[in-house]
């Protein structure tokens, strides 16, 4: 590792392990707020009877809700200047004191069961990879990882999510 | 919208979503996301801090607007299996967003009808935002 590295080695170290396990329930308006946010007025996902008249048990949540499900509960003197949680977000589970910046890249889910109201949801997730690249923007770095949705013992959805981090 | 697999053809196109995301959207999505990263709602900060134009639409909201775009085509007896995105650009309020796809290819597995689809979530000016793929189920006719 080299003195422009951008990568701290406790990253490094913490490739190949678990970095964060969070649960929550799914909660019937939050994933309908979350819909009418998105301006996606599905009745799949707001009415039980047109939901059960296309095989679901009851009206099912959006499948992209389910990241929101297990987020924790941020106090707010711990946030960092920008807003994001400092000690309990993705910021502070993969230490890169060098680059505050932090984006989404990418994400790849397979969905597998449907989810649905009072749903128990443990999400774990796995630190992948953590590497520094060169973009047109200059050195940034990519950070991979991928993230197991379970409800009790059945795996309802996996995730594989990429983030950027900039200096 | 398709019923069936069978309905479906390599080359279909999926009917376009056009939206416009507003700050007071912005807002709200963050709020039913928890996220309190003040790009997406603090113009001050987005602008003379980060040194972006505007607020940023969050990528989670570009994500989730293509994957409407996918379910509204699919229909009710579609089943989102599988949804891949990219984000390459940055979106702002007053934009006018365009996210839509075609059908590449239809295959039986193990018994189920699945959809492959490219998607795209991009800008009237042509600027890709969002490439991505996304799988779809679809009940095959007279599989009941």
């Amino acid at each position: 590792m080299t003195d422009d590295s951008l990568i701290d080695e406790r990253a490094t170290a913490a490739i190949g392990t678990v970095i964060a396990q969070s649960s929550g329930t799914v909660v019937k308006k939050e994933f309908q707020r979350w819909a009418a946010a998105v301006g996606d007025r599905n009745p799949l996902y707001f009415d039980d009877e047109f939901a059960r008249a296309n095989g679901y048990r009851e009206a099912v949540m959006p499948p992209l809700y389910l990241p929101h499900v297990t987020l924790g509960v941020v106090d707010l003197d711990t946030l960092r200047p920008d807003g994001i949680p400092g000690e309990s977000g993705t910021s502070a589970l993969i230490p890169l004191p060098k680059c505050p910046r932090w984006m989404a890249g990418g994400d790849e889910t397979m969905f597998f069961e449907p989810v649905y109201d009072g749903d128990p949801i443990t999400a774990s997730r796995t630190l992948d990879s953590v590497e520094q690249k060169h973009g047109r923007s200059g050195a940034f770095v990519l950070i991979t990882s991928t993230t197991r949705y379970l409800r009790r013992d059945t795996v309802v959805a996996q995730s594989v999510v990429t983030t950027i981090a900039r200096p | 919208m398709p019923a069936f697999f069978e309905d479906v053809a390599v080359g279909d196109e999926i009917t376009p979503l056009l939206v416009e995301p507003t700050t007071t959207q912005l807002f709200f999505f963050s709020a039913a996301t928890y996220n309190g990263h003040r790009i997406h709602y603090d113009r001050g900060w987005a602008v003379e801090v980060e040194g972006y134009p505007s607020v940023l639409v969050h990528g989670p909201l570009q994500a989730a607007l293509l994957a409407r775009a996918v379910t509204d085509w699919s229909g009710p007896s579609g089943r989102l299996v599988s949804f891949r995105t990219q984000n390459r650009a940055s979106a702002f309020p007053g934009e006018q967003l365009r996210f839509g796809g075609s059908v590449e290819g239809a295959r039986i597995d193990d018994g189920r009808g699945l959809i492959d689809l490219v998607v795209r979530g991009e800008k009237d000016d042509g600027t890709l935002l969002m490439p991505g793929t996304a799988v779809v189920e679809l009940p095959r006719c007279g599989a009941r």
